[in-house]
């Protein structure tokens, strides 16, 4: 493992890129947290009455939240460092100055996790402009500090099906048999509780459940010591996902 | 002189494939060193170890007094590459491009800000400043590489190909670029198949094939001892050769047939040439022996796919 400070200067280089590219990120972002919370929230929960004597909404906005960091860290990780791989062969001319393989990979998954704190913090701008407000200001620092730790994990997953995808038709496979499952079964849009045993278990093993149970919590201020147990999972997960993105992707780009 | 780089049985596998063959060499510091060859030789690996991007497989390979290896900053610090491809942040404009690659050197802002300013008058882009690279030409594009390599003040740098694809007016741009930093003291290692280019620039080449290293020398004397002095084409059908091969054969010329073409190598020309009038053969032309001659007759007329 060779990494220094240089991560910063391969986030900086993302961050200048990124000027060209925020009123249409930020469109998308925006867009899609409202999609979910007016046709779940406040379609789908006209039925659903309330939830731990609190509007499904307040259900609904913690769940969303840690899914829009999950798809947007996810893909600047797939699509995002792709491109800048194989299309713009970025990382080639990276490589050769002081910064290394492993500062740059790290520097994508930094960025990507910014990107997904971005569109988590615009869906809880949504969410309070409806009303929709975390428990205490602390809470609200505390959902930040959860969107970037969530942001790493998927980021670093993301870059481990890149190290080795051939074209972006490969994303497809990740996408549609890992990420949009999860989005379903980890207990954003409804409680677990009425699931199957098997279904229980199989959602066990989906970080994005974790994640929301930890983020429900932080946002309604009421915490369980089962959660540590959830922090660690999320924690031991995700660094191992870091190593072996970093190894692989490093794999791919030395030869 | 010093030595800056010292290889010895420097060799680089690709699984099962052997692209650099336990080849050695020197270079010195201050002087130009060209790796010719044709495709697949084993040029863009060689230059890719010393300047650290490509792990070095077995034998020895020192830059600068320090190992190559893939985390050596040290010598990526001092070192500066144009690239054969274009690699260039194509989300960035020509000033952002600069800016971008000073901060992975460590440059501060003030001071890269300057080496900015001197570096785009050096390639002749300031009025490209806020330009994309979409937007710039290939040979604005080529010029920009140089300029990026030169941002840390590079004591070696290391072009690979830097001239392809470019027309001739901004190829002498670059040439001329890279002669004015050689007398700055800099050090340069140049791989091209472009003959010329290295008769313009470089003090001693290589000629690689096949991940070897068949001939090592100053240009203008592996010319003479590997060809001569001249050259001598003579379009003829291929059966005339045998006839005219024995008619010459008292000149003290090596011949060769290669498609259409009877080349004699001739140190002096001035019989042969008698006899050829003599012999009222209209199709021969006669030219001073060159680089590519050299190249030619080492790695083999054949196409090299």
């Amino acid at each position: 493992m060779n990494l220094s400070y240089r991560v910063y200067y391969v986030f900086f280089r993302n961050l200048i890129s990124y000027k060209r590219f925020v009123v249409p990120t930020f469109l998308v972002s925006l867009i899609e947290p409202l999609f979910y919370l007016i046709t779940f929230g406040i379609g789908m929960g006209a039925y659903m009455g309330y939830f731990g004597g609190k509007p499904y909404l307040y259900f609904l906005v913690p769940g969303v939240l840690v899914s829009s960091v999950m798809l947007s860290s996810t893909f600047e990780c797939l699509y995002g460092t792709f491109v800048k791989m194989v299309h713009e062969k970025l990382y080639d001319s990276l490589i050769a100055t002081p910064v290394s393989a492993e500062d740059a990979i790290a520097g994508d998954i930094a960025w990507a996790s910014f990107r997904g704190l971005v569109s988590g913090t615009l869906m809880i701008i949504v969410a309070v402009f409806m009303g929709i407000l975390p428990v205490s200001l602390i809470s609200l620092l505390l959902l930040l500090l959860l969107m970037i730790f969530v942001g790493i994990l998927f980021a670093s997953l993301a870059m481990i099906v890149t190290s080795f995808a051939p074209s972006f038709d490969f994303f497809n496979y990740y996408t549609e048999l890992i990420i949009t499952p999860m989005l379903f079964f980890s207990g954003v849009f409804f409680p677990l509780d009425r699931f199957p045993a098997w279904m229980k278990t199989l959602s066990w093993f989906m970080p994005l459940t974790h994640a929301v149970k930890i983020s429900r919590a932080v946002f309604s201020g009421t915490y369980d010591p089962e959660l540590i147990f959830s922090f660690l999972i999320i924690f031991v997960l995700e660094a191992i996902a870091f190593f072996i993105g970093l190894k692989l992707m490093k794999r791919r780009l030395i030869k | 002189m010093n030595t800056i780089i010292t290889a010895k049985d420097l060799t680089k596998k690709y699984g099962q494939f052997t692209a650099v063959d336990a080849i050695s060499f020197d270079i010195t510091e201050g002087e130009c060193f060209g790796f010719l060859g044709p495709n697949g030789a084993g040029k863009t690996s060689t230059i890719k170890m010393i300047h650290c991007v490509s792990p070095v497989t077995s034998g020895t390979l020192i830059v600068n007094g320090t190992p190559a290896h893939i985390d050596n900053r040290a010598i990526k610090m001092m070192t500066g590459v144009i690239p054969q491809e274009i690699t260039l942040d194509i989300d960035l404009t020509v000033y952002e491009n600069l800016m971008v690659f000073a901060n992975f050197f460590d440059i501060k802002r003030k001071e890269a800000k300057k080496r900015i300013a001197d570096l785009l008058k050096f390639v002749e882009l300031e009025q490209k400043r806020k330009t994309k690279i979409n937007e710039l030409s290939t040979g604005m594009k080529r010029r920009l590489l140089v300029a990026r390599s030169l941002l840390n003040h590079p004591k070696l740098i290391v072009a690979d190909e830097p001239t392809t694809g470019l027309d001739p007016q901004a190829r002498h741009l670059i040439w001329q670029r890279l002669r004015q930093l050689k007398t700055q003291g800099v050090t340069l290692i140049l791989t091209t198949q472009y003959m010329e280019e290295a008769q313009q620039l470089c003090d001693r080449i290589v000629v690689m094939n096949g991940g070897k290293i068949l001939k090592e020398g100053v240009p203008a004397k592996l010319v003479a001892d590997e060809i001569g002095k001249e050259v001598i084409e003579i379009r003829i059908p291929k059966e005339e050769d045998e006839k005219l091969v024995a008619e010459l054969s008292s000149f003290s010329c090596g011949h060769e047939r290669v498609g259409d073409t009877l080349y004699f190598y001739c140190r002096d020309r001035h019989d042969l040439m008698k006899k050829l009038v003599e012999l009222n053969l209209d199709n021969y032309l006669n030219r001073p022996a060159s680089l590519e001659d050299v190249f030619l007759k080492l790695t083999g007329r054949s196409l090299i796919e």
